[in-house]
């Protein structure tokens, strides 16, 4: 089953593994300084990073490994496990800030939620490539699709993780749009959406999270309370001016000012300390490598190959793209990690699975390699 | 149901034509811009925080990671003349709540409450009330706690997290309600105070000068306050000192008062429970000596801020113990008025020297009668006799001769009538009346009997005692008006003199020495002389001049028939006395007023006396002797 083909050495995209590096090398420094100084106890978060980076770049090994297209097939074990395991997570998990996210698995406490976003990726992904409709989806046709995306969803929101939860939706959208709807159903959709939109607000959400989003709508109302990470993120990527303070001479993050400033705001402390310059240059490599995404997308040799590079660029793109703007004020915390840069073991090492599938769609885009090898 | 149609889904695997998959293709291009645009937002947003407002951040974040608490500054030190402490500093300690540090605070409040003597819900009050400051800055909670409970709290603070001991300088008065009126008392700065200054200086809770000196000599006194600012967390909790400022103590004031003079006429005043003023200044320069105003606040009743209820005494008190009466009240001059009716008698030629008026005890202009103090009269008299037995009928008549506003006119050169700006607050100036103020004021023309009535020093003449004193000053000393003056040097705390007592002439009479000597012979006729009218304030040894007054304070007869000690207290007459000595060498002028006090001889005239012999005690040991010796 799994053949290691020399095609697929000299298919080996050396600018993607570039872009992933060098994404990975700038998240392990600025992780260095987020955590400085350091605690005395326990090991270091830079260096549990470490390790996470070394298991991750393991399983991208694992991943490339064989055709993507067994995913088709891998897709429903993964389903049923990651589903087990947020169900696990919901009824013995450990709590962490009032939400019931975690499953200590002694040497490392895994978030199931992570996972099940690359879950949700593949399995849609899956789902669409088989079923190809030229006109467009119908309602109808998008049952299993939802009810594919809805059954996480629950368990996250339940935890209560409403940001997270919230990804799922983002996932399903982004990828369903891609596949084309119809008219009728995007009315249909939308019009649904709002309804529970409303609903959920009324009677869902819990009084944080009401919290959260008020506070964002107006956050130097209450510099101390609620609205004290939003504006000490701003401040601090702020005071970094146009060329920062200098690495590990952030001030802000160092004297605790910076809330999560190694997980969801690692990316404020490398505003601090390299300015504008040092964001546009972290900017512009994170940027590159999601265009490379879409980049692999577009020569994919088949509509799954497309679908599931698009849908782990989607992954990253809309996590990044909210953890940056929840971190510049302007969105509610809401608790995304910045992917490769945040720390946290699984989101990262989910990170690098759905990069190995980039990379395992990158290295088999030719038809039937076997075949026009001889 | 939907499980069957998931697998029926599955095993419809179709065969996808390369057409199909480059219309997919083609849609990659819209989520190419997509991350573009979104990416273009996060770098203009970059832009705008990094590049735009990268200072402004800047600013911020310094302020974040920098945390300033104030030291309080010991306010400069009140001395007296002779450099005897008057009001000085003490350490007070104080509770304060540091609710970022507070552990379980209601557990920690109900045990804390019995100690400090107050109620829970007072405490949670003072919280409720600070909810909007930071979290890190201290909340009091109890000021000025006695040694048991410091000592109690102190070995007890693992049981009170977040309660910690300030220590803070308060006042303390050796001299207890030494001049509490001039001196005037701290309080809380109030919001609006703060929302007038600079808040670079002052902050809530910081005590601030209310009334008297303190107040105007806020910015002496003050010094600056010191700073600590220390590197913190998120969490409050300080990482290290950066730099400590230390505090500048306030300036200290040498005051022109002789804190013995000024307790001896504090004492007379309290002992005979009298309402009142004594103000006594040195002659030549303008120096105060005593300033008192009674009954006086009690200062302690302030320190830690007054409560509701001695505040509402305060304001009800008949005596009005919150106004200075020194400046602060003014009053009909009556017969001390008499020096100024002589002066511009004298000036104008209407007089002289040796004019003679028939006193048969009253005079009639038009159909009224005008009666002098003394019913049988003073028969034939000469000005300093007029002066001596404070003759009536002789002054209606030189009154009558000058007119009313050639009255004011000398009023006025002797300082009445205007403020002596000196520094004390809301200072009356009093009133010379002329008769374009009549008719400006009054609506009205002036009546030539109202001018008999100013002439002796009723009517409309109002003056405050400390005009009185600079006018008694004034003619003592020939003619020169002198602002009086309450500070003596201001020191800072490097030794440096910042200011220094400086005479101010505000006026000056010329060329009439001859009339004020003149004046001055009659004046020391009434405390001197046999049929003077102060002879009790008299000292051996010492040469007096002086002048009684009595200021009415209702003109109805109701009251003519009683005896004096029957007459209700509100309606009898203001006493007046003021004096200088010694009469030969004028060095100190003295003026009493006790409201209500009756006759200005008797009532105010024992108060003037015991400052004057405690002034020249020395000089009075030594010439005891000689009078001895020359039996």
């Amino acid at each position: 089953m799994i053949r290691m083909d020399r095609r697929l050495f000299e298919n080996f995209d050396m600018v993607l593994m570039l872009f992933i590096c060098l994404v990975c090398i700038m998240a392990l420094f600025n992780l260095y300084s987020a955590s400085f100084p350091h605690n005395t106890y326990g090991i270091a978060p830079y260096v549990r990073q470490g390790y996470f980076f070394l298991m991750g770049f393991t399983a991208f090994v694992f991943v490339i490994s064989f055709d993507y297209q067994e995913l088709h097939t891998l897709n429903y074990p993964f389903y049923v496990l990651i589903t087990a395991l947020l169900v696990i997570a919901f009824f013995v998990g450990d709590k962490a800030g009032g939400a019931q996210r975690w499953i200590n698995l002694g040497f490392f406490r895994l978030q199931p939620s992570e996972p099940a976003k690359l879950m949700l990726v593949i399995a849609l992904a899956s789902f669409y490539s088989r079923k190809e409709v030229v006109d467009g989806y119908s309602i109808r046709q998008l049952l299993i699709p939802v009810v594919l995306t809805a059954i996480p969803f629950v368990l996250i929101l339940l935890q209560p993780d409403l940001g997270t939860a919230l990804m799922f939706g983002i996932i399903f959208v982004s990828m369903t749009v891609f596949v084309k709807l119809r008219v009728s159903t995007y009315v249909i959709m939308g019009s649904l959406a709002l309804g529970l939109g409303g609903f959920a607000w009324e009677q869902l959400l819990k009084p944080y999270q009401k919290q959260r989003i008020q506070t964002f709508l107006n956050p130097e109302n209450d510099p101390m309370g609620h609205g004290y990470q939003i504006v000490q993120s701003k401040i601090a990527v702020g005071s970094g001016g146009t060329f920062g303070k200098g690495y590990l001479e952030g001030t802000q993050g160092h004297l605790h000012f910076l809330p999560e400033r190694h997980t969801d705001f690692a990316f404020s402390v490398w505003g601090e300390e390299w300015g504008f310059t040092g964001s546009l240059i972290f900017l512009g490599i994170y940027f590159l490598l999601l265009l490379w995404g879409i980049h692999v997308a577009m020569y994919a040799k088949d509509r799954f190959g497309v679908l599931l590079a698009f849908g782990v660029v989607t992954l990253i793109f809309w996590q990044a793209v909210i953890n940056l703007l929840m971190i510049l004020g302007f969105l509610p915390v809401v608790g995304i990690p910045l992917p490769l840069v945040s720390y946290g073991g699984s989101s990262l090492l989910t990170t690098m699975l759905a990069l190995g599938i980039l990379m395992n769609v990158r290295m088999r885009r030719f038809q039937n390699p076997q075949s026009t090898d001889i | 149901m939907g499980l069957k149609l998931f697998f029926k889904e599955i095993d419809n695997i179709t065969e996808h034509d390369d057409e199909a998959l480059n219309l997919l293709k083609k849609r990659l291009l819209g989520a190419a811009i997509v991350v573009i645009v979104f990416f273009t937002i996060i770098v203009l947003r970059l832009w705008s925080l990094q590049v735009t407002h990268g200072k402004d951040f800047e600013k911020r974040a310094y302020s974040n990671r920098v945390r300033v608490q104030e030291v309080v500054a010991p306010r400069g030190h009140i001395l007296d003349r002779n450099g005897k402490e008057i009001v000085t500093n003490r350490p007070s300690f104080n509770v304060i709540l540091i609710r970022e540090d507070s552990r379980n605070l209601g557990d920690v409040l109900k045990r804390l409450a019995p100690i400090l003597k107050k109620d829970v819900s007072e405490l949670w009050e003072k919280i409720r009330e600070a909810s909007g400051e930071p979290r890190y800055l201290p909340i009091r909670l109890k000021e000025d706690i006695d040694w048991e409970t410091l000592a109690y709290l102190e070995n007890h603070n693992h049981a009170f997290s977040g309660i910690r001991i300030e220590v803070q300088p308060v006042r303390v008065y050796h001299y207890g309600d030494f001049a509490a009126n001039t001196l005037g008392y701290l309080g809380e700065i109030s919001k609006k105070e703060l929302a007038d200054r600079d808040r670079e200086i002052y902050s809530g809770g910081d005590l601030i000068g209310k009334r008297g000196l303190e107040r105007l000599r806020e910015s002496d006194l003050r010094g600056e306050k010191g700073k600590n600012y220390s590197e913190v967390n998120a969490k409050g909790f300080e990482q290290q000192l950066l730099k400590s400022i230390d505090p500048l103590p306030g300036r200290e004031i040498r005051l022109t008062l002789d804190a013995e003079l000024q307790q001896i006429a504090e004492t007379f005043m309290d002992a005979g429970e009298k309402s009142g003023a004594v103000v006594a200044m040195e002659v030549n320069t303008g120096r105060l000596l005593t300033v008192v105003s009674a009954p006086s606040i009690h200062i302690n009743e302030f320190v830690g801020g007054i409560s509701r209820t001695n505040w509402q005494a305060l304001l009800d008190n008949p005596k009005h113990p919150l106004i200075n009466k020194a400046v602060q009240a003014s009053y009909p001059p009556g017969s001390t008025y008499k020096m100024v009716t002589a002066l511009a008698g004298l000036a104008k030629g209407a007089i002289t020297e040796d004019t003679v008026f028939y006193c048969p005890g009253y005079y009639r202009f038009g159909n009224r009668t005008y009666r002098c103090w003394k019913r049988g009269g003073h028969g034939p008299v000469n000005l300093k006799k007029a002066i001596t037995e404070s003759c009536d009928v002789y002054f209606y008549q030189v009154g009558q001769r000058v007119g009313v506003d050639g009255l004011a006119e000398y009023a006025r050169k002797l300082g009445l009538g205007k403020k002596t700006g000196v520094e004390m607050e809301y200072e009356k100036s009093g009133l010379a009346p002329t008769k374009e103020w009549k008719l400006k004021y009054r609506n009205g023309k002036w009546q030539e009997g109202e001018t008999l009535s100013v002439a002796i020093g009723q009517g409309f003449n109002l003056a405050t005692p400390i005009q009185m004193c600079v006018m008694t000053a004034a003619l003592a000393n020939g003619g020169k008006v002198y602002r009086p003056q309450l500070v003596e040097t201001v020191v800072d705390p490097e030794g440096n003199i910042i200011e220094s007592f400086k005479p101010e002439l505000m006026t000056e009479v010329k060329g009439l020495d001859r009339y004020f000597r003149l004046i001055r012979e009659g004046m020391e006729g009434v405390v001197q002389g046999k049929r003077g009218t102060a002879r009790k304030v008299a000292i051996e040894g010492l040469r007096i001049g002086g002048k009684t007054g009595t200021a009415q304070v209702v003109k109805i007869a109701v009251y003519r028939h009683l005896k004096e000690k029957d007459i209700p207290y509100k309606f009898r007459d203001h006493a007046w006395f003021t004096c200088f000595a010694p009469a030969d060498k004028p060095e100190i002028a003295v003026t009493v007023l006790v409201e209500h006090g009756l006759h200005g001889g008797s009532g105010a005239g024992p108060v003037a006396r015991a400052i004057l012999s405690e002034y020249f005690r020395d000089r009075l040991q030594e010439s005891r002797p000689e009078i001895a010796t020359v039996p």
